[in-house]
């Protein structure tokens, strides 16, 4: 008899201890948010860290597909709930072309830079390209222009192992951001340090295609161009345009190996250079809860401290990977804004 | 796509995983099945769990002994199917819905061919450069050793017949594209890229042409190339790196000369084998896949990696692999690479479009099409489907089947006898539609008789062409089943008195049995395919092997 109540005793735990996991479960479930992402916030999403806040205090997971900025605004929006793009050119077109989102909202910044390696930057600071102050280095961006346009080859600046011309790789403007504001800062050195408009974006186009026409294939993902310039060496890709953010990152994840790259490889910030706005698009109701989830402090703070993202945190640059990478700028002063999107759609419809 | 996920009924899955553990669903561990080697292989882990079916190109066959151990340590099940890098970017733009993964040779044809956003997590597992690889004694004769060496050079050695080469074909795979797109920057003496307009140049499609007859022997995938190589007798191969290091290995060991590793200094390309995953929407396979990527990237498997002649990490060869990256065969890893610069996807593509209609060597097919009864029905309906993806010209151009302008194509329909003998009057679409229609018309009965319809074939064609000027093939598309009065003694004694080399591929149909068609593959060096499983992928390697 005394099993037998034990055994109903038994029986009512499980039951109460199910349903009250259930009711638990219940209050406690992940909406999963699927949408389109740039490349170089991959790291960003797959943040075990980030991954923790979002699901305990948001209830939501992140599911993306990788799309350039651009590319993701005419991308199929079927069963997608945001956009995470990287500027606000692709806010601008998506406001141009399908209409008001259901939200937008500034996340984060980076700016534009170079990656190159020791020896082709010395070769540069010969040139008096490329300056030094307070262990930060500066690409005078006229100057750079003007070797292009004028068919300098490595050679010609002391460097006889690489083949060819004196060029910057970068993802291709028309599908994805980091190309795309690349040739927008381009655009705005070729029209004398001023922001291109529609009118003057069309004065300035024909030298733009002719140094773009002699690029060939281009990349369409800012994180694939890097990953390629840190491992297939001088040869394949001298210098990229890419993120600030992106050797942020790559120093915070991977410390052994960024102590061991760091000898050969080098950030140096052009000058002027342009910010990339990170915006984050919700296309319905659902994605809207990805906002106050990207705004929450402590994801903030990691994006800053793991993966390089300026954001209201980055003031604090002994933290997190601006700590190994010696050649970060404190505050980034000499900028060009983004062109109006009527001069950028000229300059996307024109290369 | 929106999904709610309740821990309670992950719990009860994991659960449910755990009896099916226990009830031992265990398969021989590291099993290995698949009917051709060379095309598909799967490696079993211990017990039950995801399988990850990858899509690579063939070059990483050699690594399935750590993908074995990969499959063992993770607890993944590794289904691999080999093809080459252009045929993968054709895969992916179609969805790529039987794989979960693509590992081309190039991230190129990740880029071209993701145009639904299905890839992601890609990292580079490897890199190896595209070179030359020269018979040693031959690269001291011409002077390539010591020294630096253009594309240039090396094509006027091609040119003045110097040295005989062979590469995969431009439009299946990764290293042939690479070194056809080289070919023609040398020949334009360009250096930036390539556009339109320089396609267009007659000069350059002359020379093109000429460089390209020159080729010995072709293949749709580098390690077959590989393979085909160390079977024959030829002076040079474009190949990675990482294959001629294995070739030499093998060489060394049968006492032959080496190759020697010519770098041109303008460049060829970089393959940076890119493994991506392609989401279907499946986490459980997301995470499997993650772990076989994990493992791969490790720091001991890097290691293993790297002792099979590919170039990984950030710090270059290490150490205490030099031995395997030897200096006396040319293999120079300090060296910088260049690379060429790619032309834009649009000029590529066109670029790949020259090659297959215009400017490779012209092929010579003779197809033997089998109306025996034991074809009625649904192995007939097979057979005449397959001619209308490669006789069909607007079929066969979405799968870069399309006939060259000066290919030849003959049909030869038979039971067991031979029924009619068609040539296309030339290679347009209307005289290949008029070719397709006859095979079409034709309806099916009596016995088979598989060798009369090859021989006929090979005497069709020694009687009428050149061979030399041509890349000839006879394809069977059959069920097998010969019964008529004549055998493979016949066939092989023909064969050997017209003093042939022409390969007899067979593709099957229906209810096909191998045995016959396999014994034909082998006397001549040529393969068996299974039309009802992968018709284009068949017709596409028997075009590659052309």
């Amino acid at each position: 008899m005394k099993s037998k109540i034990a055994g109903v005793l038994v029986l009512i735990l499980v039951i109460l201890g199910g349903g009250g996991y259930y009711l638990y479960s219940q209050n406690n479930r992940t909406e999963v948010l699927r949408g389109y992402l740039g490349g170089e916030k991959t790291g960003l999403f797959e943040d075990e860290e980030v991954q923790e806040i979002l699901k305990k205090k948001y209830h939501i997971e992140f599911d993306y597909a990788k799309a350039g900025s651009l590319d993701m605004v005419t991308a199929d929006h079927k069963d997608m709930d945001y956009l995470f793009p990287s500027s606000q050119t692709a806010l601008a077109l998506y406001e141009d072309q399908i209409g008001d989102p259901v939200q937008d909202q500034i996340i984060f910044n980076t700016p534009i830079v170079l990656y190159t390696h020791q020896n082709i930057k010395d070769a540069f600071q010969k040139q008096g390209a490329v300056t030094e102050e307070n262990g930060v280095f500066y690409m005078d961006m006229e100057k750079l222009v003007q070797m292009i346009m004028a068919d300098t080859q490595w050679a010609d600046i002391g460097l006889k192992d690489l083949y060819g011309r004196i060029s910057v790789d970068t993802t291709d403007p028309v599908k994805s951001n980091s190309g795309n504001m690349f040739a927008a800062l381009l655009a705005s050195v070729l029209n004398g340090g001023e922001a291109v408009d529609e009118q003057t974006g069309e004065e300035v186009l024909p030298e733009l295609k002719e140094i773009y026409s002699r690029l060939g294939y281009m990349e369409s993902s800012s994180s694939d161009i890097f990953d390629q310039f840190l491992k297939m060496g001088i040869g394949a890709k001298p210098m990229i345009a890419g993120y600030e953010s992106q050797i942020l990152e790559f120093a915070a994840e991977n410390p052994e190996d960024y102590e061991q790259l760091k000898e050969d490889i080098v950030m140096i910030y052009p000058t002027p250079t342009v910010w990339s706005t990170h915006v984050y698009i919700a296309l319905d109701e659902q994605g809207k809860k990805g906002t106050e989830a990207l705004l929450d402090e402590d994801v903030q703070r990691l994006a800053w401290e793991k993966h390089g993202f300026r954001t209201s945190n980055y003031e604090t640059l002994e933290k997190g990977g601006g700590q190994a990478v010696e050649e970060l700028a404190g505050e980034i002063t000499r900028v060009v804004p983004v062109p109006d999107y009527p001069a950028m759609k000229r300059i996307i419809e024109g290369l | 796509m929106r999904s709610e996920k309740r821990k309670g009924k992950a719990v009860f899955a994991l659960l449910l995983a755990g009896i099916l553990l226990l009830s031992g669903c265990s398969s021989p561990e590291g099993g290995q099945s698949g009917k051709d080697s060379s095309k598909q292989q799967s490696f079993t882990a211990f017990g039950s769990g995801e399988t990850i079916r990858i899509l690579s190109g063939s070059e990483n066959r050699e690594l399935e002994d750590i993908l074995k151990e990969c499959a063992k340590e993770t607890k993944v099940n590794i289904e691999i199917s080999y093809q080459g890098s252009v045929d993968i970017m054709r895969d992916l733009e179609e969805g790529a819905a039987d794989y979960d993964a693509v590992w081309p040779a190039s991230s190129l044809w990740i880029s071209m061919g993701d145009q639904q956003h299905l890839v992601k997590h890609t990292e580079s597992v490897s890199n190896t450069p595209v070179v030359f690889g020269i018979r040693k004694s031959l690269a001291q004769e011409l002077g390539f050793v010591g020294k630096e060496v253009s594309v240039k050079d090396l094509l006027a050695a091609i040119q003045e017949g110097k040295m005989s080469f062979c590469m995969t074909s431009a439009t299946q795979s990764n290293s042939g594209a690479s070194a056809y797109i080289g070919f023609l920057y040398a020949l334009l003496g360009k250096q930036d890229a390539i556009t339109s307009e320089d396609l267009d140049n007659p000069q350059l499609q002359q020379d093109m042409t000429r460089l390209l007859s020159g080729i010995e022997r072709s293949s749709g995938s580098s390690e077959w190339l590989m393979e085909m190589f160390l079977e024959g007798d030829y002076d040079a191969m474009v190949n990675y790196e990482c294959l001629i290091i294995s070739a030499n290995q093998s060489l060394e060991k049968e006492g032959k000369e080496p190759l020697y590793v010519v770098y041109p200094y303008d460049g060829l390309s970089i393959a940076d084998s890119p493994l991506g995953y392609v989401d279907h929407g499946k986490e459980k396979k997301e995470k499997a896949f993650l772990k076989i990527q994990d493992y791969l990237l490790s720091e001991s498997v890097q290691n293993q990696i790297q002792r099979t002649g590919r170039r990984t990490g950030y710090g270059g060869v290490k150490e205490e692999n030099k031995d395997i990256f030897n200096p006396d065969w040319g293999i120079d890893t300090d060296r910088t690479l260049s690379t060429i610069t790619m032309p834009s996807a649009e000029v590529l593509t066109q670029a790949l479009n020259l090659y297959q209609s215009k400017l490779r060597k012209p092929s010579l097919t003779a197809y033997c099409l089998d109306f025996s009864g034991s074809m009625i029905g649904e192995g007939n309906e097979q057979l005449v489907q397959a001619m209308a993806q490669v006789l069909l010209q607007e079929n066969a151009e979405k799968n870069f089947l399309q006939a060259g302008e000066r290919d030849v194509n003959l049909v030869i329909t038979f039971d067991d006898g031979i029924i009619h003998t068609y040539g296309a009057r030339d290679a347009s679409s209307a005289s290949l539609e008029e070719l397709y229609k006859a095979a079409e018309e034709e309806r099916p009965g009596g016995g088979t008789d598989i060798y009369l319809p090859a021989m006929e074939a090979l005497r069709e064609m020694k009687e009428n062409y050149d061979l030399t000027q041509y890349t000839p093939a006879v394809i069977l598309m059959t069920d097998g089943m010969s019964n008529g009065s004549t055998d493979i003694r016949d066939f092989q004694e023909f064969y050997r008195r017209e003093q042939m080399d022409v390969p007899v591929f067979s593709i099957m149909f229906g209810d096909a049995q191998e045995s016959q068609l396999e014994e034909l593959a082998e006397f001549t060096n040529a393969r068996v395919f299974d039309g009802r499983e992968d018709l284009i992928g068949a017709f596409r390697s028997v075009k590659g092997y052309n």
